[in-house]
């Protein structure tokens, strides 16, 4: 268990580096945005004057490395910067509200199609080259790469145009919460669910083909072990591991997909505030969500991981047999 | 090429999937001669009208512009844009990935470093913001930020490959008759790893056209007056509930194209790496 702890420190420490290496990557792209953020502050009509005045409160003619020391001081301490295109507000007291808005929506994702893609992709891979096995298949094969806003909308045209079952568009009435407008992330959540499954169901299909076929499984058919027994008891235990990686690796593509989704639908998330930020050329703001999404999207990467070592016996006990 | 032909027997949906690739391409370089109507054409008193009415034969938008021409046109842009994308990401990847498998070493951990680092912000957040930031998307641009995007992934199985090879007789052999680094990977590696190369540069270009609608989609693809079936989605979003087919046939054409492709690059890992 020891040599489990000091993995999670390390994982730990790397995830530091890569933090700070990806807060300097993604200060100095910005800084290739053309634009003076003076003026974009002040707009056109401004004297030379009070740009100058304003580019010097601010501290905009330092070296690169005072201004990124200034703004990573500030992000440690909890201080993202104002938003220029909102007029100064501080980032903070709108962004935590957004990003708990999309973890909310990535969560009820994620709680859809996990146990669908695993459950299916049990039942094709224990069903292998039978007609169950061949529908899963070619589902998941044709959901892998559709975009997130192709499924949206189809599933907009079907549930909320023609049936008229949930809205048509996400966003939270003024004066509500997110909690009394539950119905606003079903078509969302459905969207991103599409592409995770042929992901997730291929590897649990391939993952079971192969456990199936192994000895261990072959000894406990021999004892007489009812299938459904082996199936649950022996071999979806070993399936699981390499369906949790692929589901960590894609974490990746979950963030990706709710920009989009969040644009579709115009849910109130980090997405689409990103979205604005970068429609606006609001620099502060899009530094900040960019780090924040590097960084959750880490912080779900190592989870995994250390999920991985922790239902992985093997790697749990370091040393032990191979 | 008999052995193809069997295959493709085997697999009927393959065949279907080939013919509506083929017929992509061929609207993309014939289909604007046949069309009634040209993409930036508003006919003023048909504006949003249904499919089918005066030959607007997948109806308009809301400026009258014809459905059918635009994702026509549009289609030129996309698959341009997703085949040099796969192209230049598989490229790049086999570069990478072949320089760090075979030199190994510092080299080697350097490099799953920085791919570390690149996979740390997700690829199309990466590319999204980068476009966004640099302004005005062209072809060029487009194509290149989105292959830096993919090499993560790209580099990664090429180097999965190489390292598969490396230990190979071969390759020792070569190494003792004296012949360059360079000529070892490219002239005696890379040929005997084409199949998995292959395989990965199809499902790229499957990946390269969700990644390309999403970021045109999201407004910072092709600009206007180019048609990109993404922005059509995206342009045509508040009138869905009035004309839906203003964005379920952009939809749906990117539909068919993912689609295909995707059980295409199925169809060939099939074919070139033994069957499952």
């Amino acid at each position: 268990m020891n040599s489990y702890l000091s993995t999670v420190f390390s994982k730990v420490g790397s995830l530091l580096a890569t933090l700070l290496v990806i807060s300097l990557i993604i200060f100095s792209l910005v800084e290739l945005m053309p634009g003076d953020v003076a003026q974009m502050i002040l707009g056109q009509s401004a004297t030379e004057d009070s740009l100058r005045e304003l580019r010097q409160a601010r501290g905009l003619d330092d070296p690169f490395f005072t201004r990124y020391g200034r703004w990573i001081a500030g992000v440690v301490r909890g201080d993202l910067g104002d938003s220029i295109y909102m007029q100064g507000v501080p980032i903070s007291s709108i962004l935590w509200r957004k990003v708990g808005h999309s973890l909310f929506l990535a969560l009820t994702a994620f709680i859809i199609f996990v146990p669908v893609s695993i459950v299916l992709g049990v039942i094709a891979g224990v069903k292998e080259k039978k007609a169950a096995d061949s529908i899963i298949s070619f589902t998941g094969l044709a959901t892998m790469a559709l975009p997130e806003f192709v499924s949206g909308v189809i599933l907009i045209s079907i549930f909320a145009v023609r049936l008229k079952w949930l809205p048509i568009v996400s966003v939270i009435p003024i004066g509500q919460t997110l909690f009394q407008n539950l119905d606003i992330l079903v078509l969302p959540a459905l969207s991103i669910t599409f592409v995770m499954f042929g992901y997730v169901s291929r590897m649990q299909r391939s993952s079971m083909i192969i456990v199936m076929n192994s000895d261990y499984i072959k000894a406990a058919r021999l004892k007489g072990l009812p299938e459904r027994y082996i199936i649950f008891r022996h071999a979806l235990r070993n399936a699981l591991l390499p369906t949790i990686t692929i589901i960590g690796m894609n974490m990746g593509w979950l963030f990706g997909g709710l920009i989009v989704v969040e644009t579709l639908f115009g849910f109130p998330g980090m997405g689409s505030l990103l979205m604005t930020a970068i429609k606006t050329r609001d620099v502060p703001l899009i530094e900040a969500c960019v780090l924040l999404i590097t960084v959750i999207f880490a912080l779900s990467t190592m989870t995994t991981d250390l999920l991985y070592g922790y239902l992985n016996p093997r790697i749990r006990f370091k040393g032990g047999q191979r | 090429m008999k052995y193809v032909l069997y295959q493709l027997k085997r697999h009927p949906l393959a065949i279907i999937a080939i013919l509506v690739i083929l017929g992509w391409i061929f609207l993309a370089f014939a289909g604007p001669s046949f069309l009634a109507y040209t993409y930036t054409q508003m006919d003023s008193t048909f504006q949003m009208a249904p499919p089918g009415v005066n030959n607007h034969l997948l109806g308009t938008d809301a400026l009258g512009r014809d459905i059918l021409s635009r994702i026509i046109v549009g289609s030129r842009s996309i698959l341009t844009v997703a085949l040099f994308t796969s192209i230049l990401s598989t490229i790049l990847g086999i570069l990478l990935g072949f320089s760090a498998g075979y030199f190994g070493k510092a080299f080697d951990t350097l490099f799953l470093r920085s791919m570390d680092i690149l996979m740390s912000i997700p690829p199309l957040v990466l590319s999204m913001v980068v476009l966004g930031i640099l302004g005005d998307s062209t072809i060029a641009s487009l194509t290149l930020i989105v292959s830096i995007a993919f090499i993560p992934a790209t580099a990664r199985v090429s180097r999965g490959v190489l390292l598969s090879e490396k230990s190979q007789e071969y390759v020792q052999a070569a190494r003792i008759r004296g012949e360059s680094h360079v000529y070892i990977m490219f002239a005696e590696i890379l040929p005997n790893t084409v199949g998995p190369i292959i395989v990965e540069a199809t499902a790229r270009f499957a990946y390269s056209i969700m990644m390309v609608a999403s970021l045109g989609f999201l407004g910072v693809g092709l600009q206007p007056p180019t048609p990109d079936w993404g922005m059509m989605v995206i342009e045509n979003r508040p009138i869905i509930a009035d004309a839906p087919w203003t964005v379920l046939f952009p939809a749906l054409a990117i539909a068919s194209l993912v689609i295909a492709i995707s059980i295409f690059s199925d169809f060939i890992s099939k074919v070139l790496i033994h069957e499952r």
